[in-house]
């Protein structure tokens, strides 16, 4: 598991540089505004608003591919037959063939806003380190519970990740591998099942006694005695920043709120 | 089975939010209760860490595989952290690889966390049916266990085929709709067993190696 969430979050670009609490209201605001169009014609203005902002925030090509890839084929699973079945209004006929003219509106309708808010999302989280995204949703009212989670499951996600890589490799080398049934072949043998599930039941294992050494750890450090909170961003910008990150939140609202009113008005 | 980004209408997504937003208040209101809230933090946290990476094992189907939700185990293990748990792995995973979506976040975790939470209820009722740790107990265990995974996945699987149904902008007639859902209601059938009997092995081998990781078994 190599995806790491802020791995750009270092490069230099005006996005970079935004304020995370704006860039968090006004990236969240502008993705709502996208999943609210219904209208077509608002297709190539929700497409070039984000082509810009993926462009300026000087993010390579490829963190967006790597990440676009699979959930683009998931969901394209998902629409494809829409053309085929959906609607009234054929415009092409071929044999048993017939792509109809909703059914097309809907899959380009869908691939759009779909590409627009994985893009953005992608913008708001890559362009920050994670620590500097979660101080932000915590000054935005995030429970301290979800936040100190989200925190220790981020910083361990990939510890546990290269367990089970290791464990299943063991698994490998002492000799496991799939036995099909000589009845049923096309059902898990018990065997196997039993052996899946003493891996999960390790990893789970494992896991437990680790967080419970990191407890102590993070107790002995002082935690949950403190009574002032530690994810207040106590970092004051300069005041040019703020205003500058000010007024991009004000640009990008207006332009998630042009996308709404615009969608009313069609 | 998970919703991406831009199928659902935004009122939908909305929805979705106010749902999780109140399943999740709940949740902490439960946690806040405790004498000391901030113990069970790590080891949930590592938990939820552990649910993600073991959901990506998968079982062989020949000629394919699959992978499991382990929605209903995350609640018998988990109790009322289940649902933020759930929240915060769908998080990863819509930022990380792209399941799931950030506006579609609330309806999956409502799709997934509800569903959890009814497992860990639906779990802790083996006690009522057994006092002590016997072989007759374990069959007690087996069976909630099997009904906890199964049961968790069956709903999830029952939310997300309706609402997708239901939901796609189409003009699909009436019994497409029904073919659909229906079909791909009984493809999940079979799923939901694996699920069930998977929940129930490693309740089994938890119950063995760790009993304080189940809720209740201490």
């Amino acid at each position: 598991m190599k995806l790491a969430l802020d791995e750009y979050a270092h490069l230099k670009s005006w996005i970079h540089q935004w304020e995370a609490q704006h860039k968090l209201v006004g990236l969240i605001a502008l993705i709502f505004a996208f999943a609210l169009v219904e209208h077509w014609q608002l297709i190539p203005f929700m497409l070039l608003t984000t082509s810009l902002l993926y462009l300026t925030s000087r993010l390579p090509f490829s963190f967006w591919s790597e990440r676009i890839r699979y959930p683009g084929l998931f969901l394209l699973g998902v629409v494809i037959l829409l053309p085929f079945l959906s609607g009234t209004t054929v415009l092409w006929n071929w044999g048993i063939l017939t792509v109809r003219q909703e059914g097309m509106v809907a899959l380009f309708l869908i691939a759009s806003r779909f590409l627009s808010i994985i893009t953005v999302g992608l913008i708001l989280f890559g362009t920050t380190p994670f620590l500097t995204t979660v101080r932000a949703m915590r000054s935005l009212g995030l429970p301290i519970v979800l936040a100190d989670m989200l925190l220790l499951t981020y910083r361990y996600l990939f510890e546990v990740a290269n367990s089970l890589t290791h464990m299943q490799r063991s698994m490998r080398l002492r000799g496991f591998q799939y036995q099909p049934r000589r009845r049923l072949s096309h059902l898990p043998d018990r065997q196997t099942l039993d052996r899946l599930a003493s891996l999960a039941g390790t990893l789970l294992v494992r896991s437990y006694e680790q967080s419970e050494r990191i407890y102590k750890a993070m107790r002995l450090r002082g935690y949950g005695y403190q009574k002032i909170n530690t994810f207040v961003n106590t970092e004051v910008q300069p005041k040019g920043i703020r205003l500058w990150s000010m007024a991009g939140l004000v640009c990008v609202l207006l332009v998630a709120l042009s996308f709404v009113v615009a969608e009313v008005l069609i | 089975m998970h919703i991406p980004d831009g199928l659902l209408p935004a009122s939908v997504c909305i929805g979705g939010y106010a749902l999780t937003g109140g399943a999740t208040w709940y949740s902490l209101r439960q946690i806040n209760r405790r004498s000391n809230p901030t113990e069970d933090i790590p080891k949930a946290a590592l938990l939820t860490a552990a649910f993600f990476v073991a959901s990506s094992i998968h079982i062989p189907i020949p000629p394919a595989s699959v992978h499991l939700v382990l929605n209903g185990l995350l609640g018998v293990v988990l109790g009322y952290y289940a649902f933020p748990a759930i929240l915060i792995g769908l998080f990863f995973q819509a930022v990380m690889f792209g399941h799931g979506g950030l506006t579609t976040l609330g309806v999956n975790a409502a799709m997934m966390g509800i569903p959890a939470l009814l497992s860990s209820y639906l779990f802790c009722l083996h006690h009522h049916f057994h006092r002590t740790k016997t072989s007759q107990s374990n069959r007690w265990v087996i069976l909630f266990a099997f009904l906890a995974g199964a049961i968790g996945l069956g709903l999830s699987t029952l939310i997300f085929m309706s609402l997708i149904i239901t939901t796609i902008p189409s003009g699909f007639d009436a019994s497409t709709e029904q073919m659909a859902l229906y079909g791909l209601t009984i493809a999940h059938f079979p799923l939901m067993i694996l699920e069930g009997v998977f929940t129930a092995m490693l309740v089994l081998f938890l119950r063995k190696v760790k009993p304080e990781l189940l809720r209740g078994e201490s």
